[in-house]
């Protein structure tokens, strides 16, 4: 049966990242995902437009992070994990047909998780390692990439000075930012964020929020957050999915002002019993 | 359909509060706009005086209204219906202190006109009385019961209370000229026929945020731009 969601009204949002989308960046169509027998994804639809940012809420266990992880098949590491039935398309290319590069599907959707995780190398290395994994030697262009993430990262700044240092030197919300970077220094056109600011503090938050409100100016963010103040202030699309469902897509104005299901209405104003 | 609690306690409390807190100054102004026209009509100094008084009972609710508001936005950040609850609430609050006003404003010219003989035109209050108060009351009803028909249903009746203000006031005008040495009672009923009027537009007020607190709509303007059509 294919669940009936409605897409995303034409909001101010989606009209200042564009003209009308009348295809998604991402397309996931009537998704089934299982963890052996247990199904954990059921019949997901969902539209993702580019240069946007579009954020998946819910509660613990509601296929969120499943979904995200969906994107650029970082479930495949996981034994057992597969996907039973419908695909996700990535510009009209179905990304787990076979002969799919996953090493440059990675590359095209980077990935940032909850808590920070620099490699154990300098502030430099972090940022130049997916480009000398690429192959790439050639110390002005990788100077070139570094700084240039950096700054995108809103870095660049506060380590410009010791780019030498350990990237476990800084501090948890610069570690955040500079694996935004090592992630923007590929030059991927879709950045999965998985609860990004939940080990951080206030001020590191905003920042990080910040920094999302430029990035969807050239890259397409998809995050996921319990946080639902940062959902509905950083998103513009917002997705609600409860025990693996897909209940409500549209604009996050919408959705936090006057949700359609009462499922999400229940959610949002907390509820949820 | 009554919706579940909150997980969070003292969030239906707090809301709880509030709209108890709007429904006793809806009350209170009922009573006092009924005192306050009762006074005129019985050319009763007391109740005028009364109505005068609660005035800052009334006032007091509004500044509690307030700040029972900011400080659920504060702490609780409600979103969807519950901040459509408080923003409407706080609305709501605003407009019934503004018609507790006009209860206040109609009891002091009706303490004036009572040191002057009857005038047989304060009648003509009686039926635009009845017409306020019966939108006031419904107002209330719709956000209380989050009767979007019956809010919705409110907003073109106030032109029927606005035509007749111009008709009374157009009937007092009349009187002036024909017997001029009552003008300042006259002049008296006018202004009580244009407070009237301006309850009428202040439960238009109220029946449009309630249809904001019902169904996240906004009506707004919506009437007067097609009835300018």
């Amino acid at each position: 049966m294919v669940s009936v969601v409605e897409m995303p009204e034409k909001t101010s949002q989606i009209t200042a990242s564009g003209p009308e989308v009348r295809r998604g960046l991402i397309e996931i169509k009537q998704l089934d995902f299982a963890y052996g027998d247990h199904q954990v994804l059921h019949d997901v639809t969902l539209s993702i437009a580019p240069r946007a940012v579009t954020a998946f809420i819910g509660p613990s266990g509601c296929g969120k992070t499943t979904l995200l992880r969906c994107l650029n098949r970082m479930n495949d590491l996981i034994d057992g994990a597969r996907i039973t039935r419908g695909s996700v398309e990535i510009e009209g290319i179905d990304i787990n047909a076979p002969g799919v590069d996953v090493v440059d599907l990675r590359r095209r959707v980077g990935m940032v998780f909850q808590k920070s995780n620099p490699f154990p190398k300098s502030i430099y290395d972090n940022v130049a390692y997916g480009l000398r994994i690429a192959g790439i030697t050639k110390r002005t262009l990788i100077d070139e990439a570094v700084e240039r993430s950096l700054r995108s990262a809103a870095l660049w700044d506060e380590v410009k000075d010791r780019l030498h240092v350990s990237g476990y030197g800084i501090s948890g919300g610069q570690q955040q930012r500079l694996c935004i970077a090592r992630a923007l220094a590929v030059e991927p056109e879709i950045i999965l964020m998985d609860e990004p600011c939940s080990a951080l503090d206030p001020i590191a938050t905003a920042k990080v929020e910040e920094l999302i409100r430029q990035l969807k100016q050239q890259y397409t963010i998809v995050i996921v957050t319990h946080n639902m103040q940062q959902a509905g202030r950083c998103s513009d699309h917002t997705a609600f999915f409860y025990l693996g469902r897909l209940i409500e897509f549209d604009g996050t104005a919408k959705i936090f002002s006057n949700p359609r299901q009462r499922q999400t209405e229940e959610y949002i104003t907390g509820r949820f019993g | 359909m009554i919706a579940p609690k909150h997980i969070l306690g003292t969030f239906d409390d707090a809301l709880a509060s509030l709209r108890n807190n709007v429904l006793l100054m809806s009350s209170l102004t009922e009573r006092s706009l009924d005192r306050a026209i009762t006074g005129l009509l019985q050319r009763d100094d007391e109740l005028c005086a009364i109505a005068i008084a609660d005035d800052e009972e009334i006032d007091q609710l509004e500044k509690q209204v307030d700040k029972d508001g900011i400080d659920l936005l504060l702490r609780f950040q409600p979103v969807a219906s519950d901040l459509r609850r408080v923003v409407s609430a706080m609305k709501l609050s605003s407009n019934l202190e503004r018609m507790a006003d006009q209860a206040t404003n109609i009891a002091r010219r009706a303490r004036k006109l009572n040191q002057h003989p009857a005038l047989p035109e304060a009648e003509l209050i009686r039926p635009m009385h009845a017409h306020a108060m019966a939108m006031f009351k419904d107002a209330i009803d719709a956000y209380v019961r989050a009767d979007v028909d019956l809010a919705r249903s409110i907003v073109p009746r106030d032109d029927g209370l606005d035509e007749l203000n111009r008709a009374t006031g157009r009937r007092l005008i009349e009187r002036m000229a024909e017997d001029p040495e009552q003008l300042r009672g006259y002049l008296n009923l006018i202004f009580v026929s244009r407070c009237l009027e301006r309850v009428g537009d202040h439960a238009t007020n109220m029946a449009e945020d309630a249809v904001y607190a019902a169904a996240a709509e906004d009506i707004r303007h919506q009437h007067s731009a097609s009835a300018a059509k």
